[in-house]
Formats: C-alpha cells, structure tokens, sequence
C-alpha cells in the first residue's frame, strides 16, 4: 500500500495493512485563530460561504499537514435549520444557538428541504468542492450531529436530562425518532456530496449521562442509524466514557474518536479489535496550555497503545497555538 | 421522628419528587423542628447525591431531579421560618463567564449550595466582566463562583479576577472557579482562591470560605 495521506486514514480505519506511520485526522474542528490568520479566511465566514469553508479546511491538511479534510466547524448547521436562532460567532468566538423552540417536547417540523437550508447546504457544497480539490489524496471527512445532540439544541440541555432524570422516556424517545432521520438524511447526502467518512457526534457524554442512559435510550437508536447510513461512520461522544466502549462498539460503528481522559490502553484494550479509535490528544492542558513537547508525548503515547488515527480529542480552542497542532503531524510522522 | 428525617432524605436521593411535599408536610405537622428536616434530611440528602455523582454511580439526570426534589421540599418550610433560623449562611454571587451559554454546571452547583443554606444570586451567563465587577460590589457576596465549559472562555476568568483585583476589591470577596476544562491548576495560576471539581467540591470550597458547616 501506498502510504499517502487517503490511504492511510482509510485504511486505519477499516483496521487494514499499517502504512508507512499512523494517520493523523480531524473528525472535530482544528481550526484556531492561528489557521485563520495563516490562510486569510475567518470565522464566521467560513460557517456560511462553502468556498470559505473549504479553503479553511484545505489549510489544515496543506499548512499544518493533517492527512484529512473536515469542513464543518460548528455544531449547529442541523439546529439553524431546525429553527434555533444561531448566533455564528467571530474569529473569537464559536457559534452557539440562542434558543431552544422544542422546550415544550411538541411535534418537531422537520422541512421538506432541510437538506436545501443553507446551514445543511454549505457543508454539501463544501465538502463536493474538498473531493473536487483533494479527492483520493486526502481523505474528506464530514460530520453530523446525532439525535441526542440535536434534543440538547432543540430542548435545551439542561431541559432534556430533566426530563431523562424524570423517567420520561416515551418523551425522550419520541424526540429521538423525530430527530435520527435529519441525522440520517444529511449524512447520506454528505457522502453523496463526496465525503469518504462521515463523523456522527452524539453527546451522550461521560460526565452528564451514565452507560445506563445510552443502553436504554440512544444505543438502539444507534444502531438502526448505523444500518441505514451506508458508508464509514465515526461515532464522536466528549468526556469520560470508558465505562460504555462496548456499547459504542455494539451500536455498529467502524470508529470511535474519543478524548484523552479514556486511557487509550483501556480503550486499545477493550474495542480496538472491534472498531477503530481515533483521537485524543488533551484539548485544555495539553494543545491549548501545553508545549509541542507535551504534545509529542501524548501523540506517541496514543501510537504505542494501539490508536488506529491521531487526532485532537475534539474541536481545538481556538487559542490553540498553531505549533502545538503542527507537533501532532511531527509526533506522529515518527513512525510507528 | 428520626423515620420521617431518613424517609425525605432518601426521597431526595432517590428523586421521588411526587412524594417529597407529602413527606415534608408530614414532617412539619409532627412538629420536627425545621431546622432538623433542613440540615439532616434535604442538606445531607444533597451531600449523598453529590458524593454519588462524584464517583460516576449517578449523573446530571438524576442530581437534577434531586434537586429539583430538595428545592420543593425546602420551599414548603422556608415561608415557616423565623427570625435567626432564616438568616443564609452567607451570599454567593455566580455565573458564567463571557462568551460561554453554559449552564448546567453552574445551575447544579447553584442548586447544591441553596440547599446547602447559602442566599445564591445567579447571575446568567455570557457575563462581562464589567457586569461581574458591578455586581461583587453592588451585593457584596461572601463568595464569587465562576463558570466556563470552553477552553475558548477559560481566559475570561483570569480577566474577571484581575479586573477585580485592580477596582480593589479582591480582599472582600472568596473566588471559586469551576467547568469541565478547568483545573486546580489553573485556578491557582490565575488567582482564584480555589477550585472545584464538581458541585459537592464547590458547596465545601464555599462552606471554608465562609467558615460555616
């Protein structure tokens, strides 16, 4: 096998023949202030504009030299088509919805064309410019929020886990149902549009809800999505969940992009024979706070523990300093 | 006495808010002193479902719903309340700093120390940190308690903190920060008096700040 930047991430994935080092890839945002300075395109052009959005993308793999191409920055493009009112942010700062207009659990008016709604058709048209660019050289990786998610935007986070704790599961899974197919929709539509992988973040996450919540409530959910939804999934959940790899793994994806606070050994250990595992350089201390030597060794301790493909553990602050992103593909171009 | 003490303490444990009224009512009318049903039923309820989310047996959904529990619980005995037995045990300013919409973990800490018997003024998120200044010395809390979930608006505490410091006011007032990308570390860098690690961590910050139990 070639060991250029498409085949290996690939590869990696599908858990097939080591190329020459690991892949390095971003299923989550890397873009820092830093980037946008470098490449001349800002936030929050680059949430809106598809050729913005990109180029933005492009000068993560062209500048800092990741071995993917990842368009969406915000978590918000299902939600802004739902009927939140997103407010998109600066350079500064990410985007955030400033409303919740399912508080109440009703009937969800999902539009005919959500697919057509210009926060769903920015990333459409990003990600066909990306294979257009970069196609069969760097692998093109989009993303989509999951159910789960887009109940935090709809019903408000705090609001939803009330109604979990509550017991209230008609309602919950009620709003799940309504949700998976916008999930399902936009992600077929992202490969289609010439995505090679697709990202399903879902923030089920370790420190808000239990393994318990996902059995009962998402994880059957997940796998009817991951039935449906033809191509490469990475399921991408925050925080501390080494207590429901299995699961994730059961749900039927073929990765797990996963952060630093799962040990990568517990994680290698437990699911690295059933699904991929992406990830999870520190976010806070380490890319954030830390130096490019505090990045070298986390990356090289994910690579003798087994991770398939370095990665940030999830969208960079945006203070990231660009060296200590550019320390991850130097970490990792060492070798195995 | 002691059964009704230990029935609404595991009915905020456990989250039974349809029963919490009845028990409580129950309480009051077998005379138990208020107090006592405050402090050894809501309060240490509050301690066990903060020491049970500390070690991951249960999460936001059910310490929500305790909460949700304890404060129906104690808004029935607050209006019964007289003289010293009404005072809080000191005023606690907090919110969530500039450019950060995140809640929950201000909303939970703020619930823990309520029921911990603090007098707790939210005040929102996204704050400025002119807004922040304005208020610590408007109120004049005991306790300022500030909140990030970004790694993008951890720096907003440390302008909060120094803005503080250069008004003049930094000796008045305790500062405890906290949310998920936060450390001890941190805190101290940035001259907080202190760090908590979740809600139970900020109610005893807030309690040695104060020097209450």
């Amino acid at each position: 096998m070639k060991s250029t930047p498409y085949n290996l991430v690939m590869s990696a994935l599908y858990k097939g023949k080591k190329g020459e080092r690991p892949p390095i890839a971003n299923p989550t945002s890397i873009v820092c202030q830093d980037l946008m300075d470098v490449a001349g395109i800002s936030f929050p052009h680059a949430h809106t504009d598809a050729n913005a959005m990109a180029e933005l993308a492009l000068a993560g793999h062209e500048i800092i030299g990741f071995d993917s191409v990842m368009p969406e920055y915000s978590v918000h493009q299902e939600a802004a088509a739902l009927g939140c009112e997103v407010d998109w942010g600066s350079r500064d700062r990410m985007p955030d919805s400033r409303n919740f207009p399912y508080e109440d659990f009703s009937v969800i008016r999902v539009p005919d064309d959500i697919l057509e709604k210009p926060s769903m058709r920015v990333v459409l048209d990003a990600l066909s410019i990306l294979r257009r660019h970069v196609g069969g050289k760097a692998a093109v990786i989009g993303k989509v929020m999951g159910p789960w998610t887009l109940s935090y935007h709809l019903a408000g986070t705090q609001n939803f886990l009330l109604q979990v704790g509550l017991g209230e599961n008609e309602m919950i899974n009620r709003m799940l149902r309504q949700l998976m197919p916008v999930t399902i929709a936009f992600a077929r539509a992202q490969f289609a549009a010439g995505a090679d992988i697709v990202v399903l973040a879902d923030h089920a996450t370790g420190n808000l809800v239990g393994a318990y919540h996902y059995k009962d409530l998402l994880l059957p959910i997940h796998k009817e999505m991951t039935a449906e939804i033809e191509g490469p999934l990475i399921l991408h959940v925050c925080g501390n969940c080494s207590d429901r790899l299995e699961l994730f793994a059961d749900a039927g994806f073929d990765g797990y992009h996963f952060e630093w606070q799962v040990d990568s050994r517990t994680a290698v250990e437990k699911v690295g024979h059933r699904l991929a595992l992406v990830g999870n350089v520190n976010n806070p201390q380490v890319l954030f706070q830390g130096t490019p030597e505090d990045v070298r060794k986390q990356v090289r301790y994910a690579i003798e523990a087994g991770v398939d493909i370095i990665a940030p553990e999830c969208a960079v602050p945006l203070a990231t300093p660009l060296e200590n992103l550019k320390a991850i593909v130097q970490a990792a171009h060492e070798g195995y | 006495m002691i059964d009704i003490i230990e029935q609404i303490k595991d009915a905020v444990v456990s989250g039974k808010h349809k029963e919490i009224e009845g028990l409580v009512r129950a309480a009051i009318d077998e005379k138990v002193d208020l107090n006592m049903i405050i402090d050894d039923s809501l309060i240490k309820a509050m301690d066990v479902v903060g020491k049970k989310f500390g070690t991951g047996e249960i999460f936001v959904p059910e310490m929500l719903v305790a909460a949700v529990t304890m404060k129906k619980g104690l808004e029935i005995i607050k209006p019964l309340l007289q003289g010293d037995a009404s005072q809080p045990k000191g005023t606690i300013l907090m919110g969530t700093v500039k450019g950060d919409l995140h809640d929950i973990g201000k909303n939970l800490v703020i619930m823990m120390l309520e029921g911990a018997g603090f007098k707790v003024v939210d005040l929102g998120v996204d704050l400025s940190v002119e807004k922040v200044v304005e208020k610590v010395r408007e109120i004049k809390p005991d306790v300022l308690g500030l909140s990030a979930l970004l790694t993008t608006t951890m720096p907003e505490m440390q302008n909060v903190i120094a803005m503080i410091r250069k008004q003049g006011l930094r000796e008045s007032v305790k500062i405890m920060v906290g949310g998920a990308p936060v450390d001890s570390m941190f805190a101290d860098k940035i001259g907080a008096d202190g760090y908590g690690k979740d809600a139970a961590e900020a109610v005893q910050l807030a309690k040695k700040f104060i020097g209450v139990n």
